[in-house]
Formats: structure tokens, C-alpha cells, sequence
């Protein structure tokens, strides 16, 4: 076990290697910043001195170099845009962000996955055809056309749930959280919605496949024989023998969409990390980029360890591999 | 007395793309309490579907379309689903043929004993352990308090094949079908858990349904057979009277082709040909395109036959001896 654990450490800091010289040179390669910076009519003097400050001057490896020895100190640098330190300026939108993605994300798997069981249980049931006819649905379906879509009838014109913005907050260790009161979860709901549709259409699919398969299986005509109950079967050998593609992608959903909720944050002004990353690519601010994508890529690395630790818990013949 | 299981007329067929296919066509026996009945029949012959159709765990595309199992006089078919659930595994069970795919891997052998008998009432812990520990040592499982907490990929297939055997047995059902348990395991294991089944089987009086396409496997354990073929029972009776006087040219056929009984040195006799295909049966005996002692009569459907306890379909039956 502490070689497997050396191994995917090694592992992580190779690969946030290579991605810091990726993101560290794409990000140069998008546009130099300091033609948005400064105003076009300043003296070549202080454009000049300028350059020097941010250390624009320096060649590109030099500026990777102290880029690394800075990160190494933990310093992500200053955001050029809002002349704060990245990481705050982060970790201040982050938590707004993070209570979507959750919330999309669980509300997506807590009812596509019973759903996508039943569809495969009782495959040509009407219900089932109709749950099929949702996940189509929020598959073919833009995002941000539903997004619209659900403004303009439960904000417009049923005027049941506001069109944007996160509402009331309660601040929980120093972090301001929608979700704890009634207002917030009034204006979580429909971006939660919205992101959550595409979600659940794929977690009612690899459900649904799954148990499909497995009714057809010795092991389900076994419990069968034995006088097992249809609840039996489904809750207690078909929910588990499915588990693991759903944890694998809950888990690759939950980070593309914490690092990528874009759309859904600008339809509806949700003051997350996706509208931030976008403002940072329009103004060139390379330091939250930079830190941004980095960021991003741990995230990745973590839930795939996550991910990696989950299937060891669900599945016995992995923990005796890693043992 | 009634016997413990009987099935008349019993008729399952599957609706494939092909057309209907009937894969146990009109098959009628019966087994006593404490007896145990082999059924054998080269594969496809429809034993397995034979032995599902007991249980009522035919799965669309297939159905019992016609027949009747009545166990200790409850007829099964038709029966409400609830109703039937509460027999598997308690009146009747059953084990499967590979044991690498019957359990769980994600559980425990331990839960899915629990499981087992949960289902049929269970509900104290301790009880279900102790019941668990007992089946799995009267299966032969060494040190079974200590393998409760073990996974199916722990055990070798044989050691397996006894947990299974182990779960069927929880209940204490009075059937057990058997569908070819030893088939996917090594020759020496094979014998060892043919015998120990069937001292189990005497000891705690359970009746069983032996599977198997093995004719030798079967004539040991079994005190009658049934030999199948192309969904139909084509011979039936004591297991020592038909194999040493088979009436049934197919039973002949598979008697040649054991080793036991071949002339040493000369090569086994296969019976030429293969099982036809179950959608353009015809109307006549199934047999005929394989049989030596075919005729212009055996394009009809043989009628039964019956002398004592034997029972066979053919129009040419080898004589009796007498
Ligand atoms: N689910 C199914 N759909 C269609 N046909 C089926 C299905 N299950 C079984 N059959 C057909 O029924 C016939 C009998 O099959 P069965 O499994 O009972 O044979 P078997 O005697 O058990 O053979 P084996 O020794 O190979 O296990 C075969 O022709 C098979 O193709
Ligand atoms: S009925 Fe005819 S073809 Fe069929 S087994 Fe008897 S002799 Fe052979
Ligand atoms: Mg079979």
C-alpha cells in the first residue's frame, strides 16, 4: 500500500509538470497582456517600465522559472484585473461555484440513477419509455437553450423563482453559502436545473444499460432461485453491481463541471469560478489563468484518486490487487 | 402417496427473430421426496430451460406455454409472483451450471447467506450465522465461521460450487435442481462433490433434479434418468435398468460413447450427426436424421410406451431383454 501510494504521488507531480508548462505556454500564446494593461496612448517610458514590473521583459523560460519558484512558495501571483492575490480572489467565488456543481451533480445521480433502474427493469413499461424521452431530452437539448428556456417560464412568466444572482447567504466559517437559507435555495434551483439535465440524462443511461445487462445474469437468476424479493435484487445486487461506472462519472462530471460551469453561470449572473475564468481570458489576466488551470488540473487529479479509492471500497477483487 | 414434484405436458418456448422455438416440448416425470432423478442430454437439449421452468425463472422471450408442475400438490404454473417467490428456496432451489458467475463478487459470502434467508423470513442475526456456519460445514467448507466474511473470488471453483450449493440449501427446500454443478470443475473435484451430494442428499432426505450431459456422471448419483433430446424426454426409468438395457436407440447411442463401456482399444463411438435445430423441427422424431434403425414411420411422432416403470418414445425400440 505505501508503494501504491509513492507511485501515484510521483505520478501527480509529473503530470502537474507537464501542465504547467502547457498551461504556462498557451497562455502566452493567447495574447500579451499588456496591450489590455495599459492604455494604447501611454509613453513608450511607462510601457516600458511596466513590462519590467510584471517581468514581461524577462525570456519565456526565465518567467516559467519564477513562476515555479513562486508557486513554490504557494504564490499564485496578483490578479492585473482586480489587483488581489489569485488565490483569494479564487477562493472567494469558489464556494458558489462548489454548491451548484454539488448540488447538480447529486440531485442528477439521486434521481437518474433509481429512474435509469427502473427503465432497465421494466424496459417497455410506459414510464419507462417516458423516462428514456426525458434523457433524450437532456441530451440533445443546448444547455444554454434549456437555461433560457427556464428563465423566461418559471422567472418571466410564472415569476415563481428569480432569474440570477445567489440570494441570501449564510457565511459558515468565514464562506458565504446559498444554500442555507430559503432564499438561496430558491435561487439555486433553476442553475442547478439547468446544469443537472445533461447529467441526468447520462446517469439514467449507465444505469439503465447496467441493469439491463445484469437481469439477464446467473448472478440475478441465482438470487432469484434462493426466493429473493424483487426489491432485494434491485436495491442490494443490481445498485452495487452498477456502482461503479456512476462513481466514475459523478466523478468526472463533478470536476468538469466545478472547473467549466460557464455557461450556466453567465445565463444566470451566479457569481462562481466560471464567470471568473472567462473575464480572466477576455481581460488576458494571465496569473488567474495560469493558477486557474492549475487548479483545475490538481482537481482532476484528486477525483481520480477519489475515484480510484471508491472503486477499492465497492469492489473487493481491486482492494486484494492494491493490497 | 404423491410424489413430491410432478410435471405433465410441460412446454416452454422462446420467441427468437427465428420463429418459435420450442426448447422443452411436452416433458412429463415426477420425483418422490428423498429421490434423486438425473436428466441428461447432450447440450441444447434443453435441460436447463427444463430445470428454470420448475422454478418459474423463464425470462421473456420465453414462457411456459402449456403443462403443469404441482409441488406437494401446488400446481406452479400460473402461480402469483408472490406466491412463487416464497417457494424458491424454501420448497425448491437451485444451483447453476458455473460458479464463477452465480455469486456475487461484491458481497460477502456471509451476506448473501443473509440474504438467502432474509428472504424467507430470517431476522435474527445470530440464528442466520449459526444457520450459515452449518450449511457451509455440511457442504464441506473448512473453517466456515471464518469464511462468512470472505468474497466469491477467494474461493476456488470448487470451493465455490459448495457456497452455492451451501445457499440453496439454507432453507432446507425439499427439491434441489441441480443444473450440471460439476461440469466446469476439474475431473477429481467432480467426483468428490458428486459423492458428498449425494450422502448429503440422503442424510438430510432432500429430493434432487440431476443435470448433467455426462451419462456416467449421472448414472452415479441418480437412481432414475431421464434422457432428454431436442426438448423431449425420450427414455425414462431406473437408472441401472436403462443403462443396461437401454430401449431407446439415443440412449444406446450415448452409452457407446462412454468409455466404460467401449471395447478397450478401439475408438469411442460417437453418435454421428448433431442436435437439430429447435425452430424447423418437424412433426416426426427429432432422432431420425442420426438414427440407424429410422424408417418411413418415424416422419410421425413416436407415441409413448410403457412397461412398468419404464417409459421411452420409438417407433423401432431396441427389444427388451429378458
Ligand atoms: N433465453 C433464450 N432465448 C432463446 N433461446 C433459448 C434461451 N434459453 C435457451 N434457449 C434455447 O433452448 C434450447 C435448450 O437450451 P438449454 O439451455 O435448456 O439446453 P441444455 O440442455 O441445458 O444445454 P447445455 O448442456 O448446453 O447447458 C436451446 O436450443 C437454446 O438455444
Ligand atoms: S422413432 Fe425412429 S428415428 Fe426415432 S429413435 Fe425410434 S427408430 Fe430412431
Ligand atoms: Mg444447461
Amino acid at each position: 500500500m505505501p508503494g501504491y501510494a509513492l507511485q501515484r504521488l510521483a505520478q501527480a507531480i509529473i503530470v502537474m509538470m507537464v501542465i504547467s508548462v502547457m498551461v504556462f505556454a498557451g497562455v502566452h500564446a493567447v495574447g500579451n497582456p499588456i496591450d489590455v494593461l495599459i492604455s494604447p496612448d501611454a509613453t513608450q517610458a511607462i510601457r516600458e517600465q511596466a513590462i519590467r514590473a510584471y517581468g514581461l521583459d524577462q525570456p519565456l523560460w526565465r518567467q516559467y522559472l519564477d513562476f515555479l519558484g513562486r508557486l513554490a512558495r504557494g504564490d499564485f501571483g496578483r490578479s492585473f484585473l482586480y489587483n488581489m492575490p489569485v488565490l483569494d480572489l479564487i477562493a472567494s467565488r469558489l464556494p458558489a461555484t462548489l454548491e451548484l456543481t454539488l448540488a447538480a451533480v447529486i440531485g442528477a445521480t439521486a434521481l437518474g440513477v433509481p429512474l435509469g433502474i427502473y427503465a432497465g427493469y421494466r424496459p417497455s413499461s410506459i414510464l419507462s419509455r417516458a423516462i428514456m424521452a426525458a434523457s433524450i431530452l437532456g441530451f440533445s437539448v443546448p444547455t444554454f437553450w434549456i437555461g433560457l428556456v427556464l428563465i423566461f417560464v418559471f422567472a418571466v412568466n410564472l415569476g415563481w423563482l428569480p432569474a440570477g444572482g445567489r440570494g441570501a447567504t449564510v457565511s459558515v466559517l468565514g464562506v458565504e453559502w446559498s444554500f442555507l437559507t430559503l432564499d438561496g435555495l430558491r435561487h439555486l434551483l433553476l442553475p442547478a436545473l439547468n446544469l443537472s439535465l445533461f447529467k441526468f440524462a447520462m446517469m439514467v443511461r449507465l444505469a439503465r444499460a447496467g441493469t439491463r445487462e445484469l437481469m439477464l445474469t446467473d448472478t440475478i437468476k441465482f438470487a432469484r432461485a434462493a426466493g429473493e424479493s424483487e426489491w432485494t435484487i434491485l436495491s442490494r445486487h443490481v445498485l452495487r453491481l452498477i456502482a461503479i461506472p456512476i462513481v466514475t462519472v459523478f466523478g468526472l462530471e463533478f470536476g468538469s463541471t466545478l472547473a467549466f460551469a460557464v455557461v450556466t453561470e453567465t445565463i444566470f449572473s451566479w457569481p462562481g469560478v466560471g464567470k471568473l475564468i472567462i473575464d480572466s481570458i477576455s481581460s488576458l489576466d494571465r496569473p488567474v489563468m495560469v493558477a486557474y488551470l492549475m487548479l483545475v488540473a490538481l482537481l482532476f487529479i484528486v477525483i481520480n484518486l477519489l475515484v480510484d479509492l471508491a472503486y477499492a471500497a465497492l469492489d473487493p477483487r481491486l482492494r486484494a490487487q492494491h493490497a | 402417496m404423491s410424489p413430491l414434484l410432478e410435471a405433465r405436458g410441460l412446454t416452454t418456448v422462446f420467441e427468437t427473430r427465428a420463429g418459435l422455438l420450442p426448447a422443452v416440448r411436452d416433458v412429463s416425470f415426477t420425483v418422490a421426496a428423498g429421490e434423486i432423478v438425473g436428466l441428461v442430454g447432450e447440450s441444447g437439449s434443453g435441460k436447463s430451460v427444463t430445470g428454470f421452468s420448475l422454478l418459474g425463472l423463464i425470462d421473456p422471450p420465453g414462457r411456459i406455454a402449456a403443462g403443469s408442475v404441482r409441488l406437494d400438490g401446488e400446481e406452479l404454473i400460473g402461480l402469483e409472483q408472490g406466491r412463487l417467490r416464497a417457494l424458491r428456496g424454501r420448497s425448491i432451489a437451485m444451483v447453476f451450471q458455473d460458479p464463477s458467475t452465480t455469486l456475487n463478487p461484491l458481497l460477502t459470502i456471509g451476506a448473501q447467506m443473509r440474504l438467502a434467508l432474509e428472504a424467507h423470513g430470517g431476522r435474527d442475526a445470530s440464528a442466520m450465522r449459526a444457520r450459515a456456519i452449518e450449511t457451509l460445514s455440511q457442504v464441506g467448507i473448512a473453517d466456515p465461521a471464518a469464511r462468512l466474511g470472505a468474497y466469491p473470488h477467494q474461493f476456488s471453483g470448487g470451493m465455490r460450487q459448495r457456497v452455492a450449493i451451501a445457499i440453496a440449501l439454507l432453507n432446507r427446500p425439499k427439491l434441489i435442481v441441480c443444473d450440471e454443478p460439476t461440469t466446469a470443475l476439474d475431473v477429481s473435484i467432480q467426483a468428490q462433490i458428486l459423492s458428498e451430494m449425494r450422502d448429503l442428499a440422503r442424510n438430510i432426505g432432500t429430493a434432487m433434479i440431476w443435470i448433467s450431459h455426462d451419462l456416467a456422471v449421472v448414472s452415479s448419483i441418480a437412481s432414475r434418468i431421464l434422457v432428454m433430446y431436442a426438448g423431449r424426454v425420450l427414455e425414462t426409468g431406473p437408472t441401472r435398468d436403462v443403462l443396461s438395457a437401454p430401449r431407446h436407440p439415443y440412449t444406446q447411442g450415448l452409452l457407446d460413447s462412454l468409455p466404460a463401456h467401449a471395447t478397450p482399444g478401439t475408438a469411442l463411438r460417437q453418435i454421428p450427426g448433431s442436435t437439430p435445430s429447435l425452430v424447423d423441427i418437424g412433426p416426426g422424431c427429432a432422432f431420425a436424421p442420426r438414427c440407424a434403425r429410422a424408417s418411413e414411420a418415424c416422419a410421425s411422432d413416436p407415441a409413448e410406451s410403457v412397461a412398468g416403470n419404464r417409459r421411452w418414445r420409438c417407433h423401432h425400440p431396441i427389444a427388451a431383454v429378458a
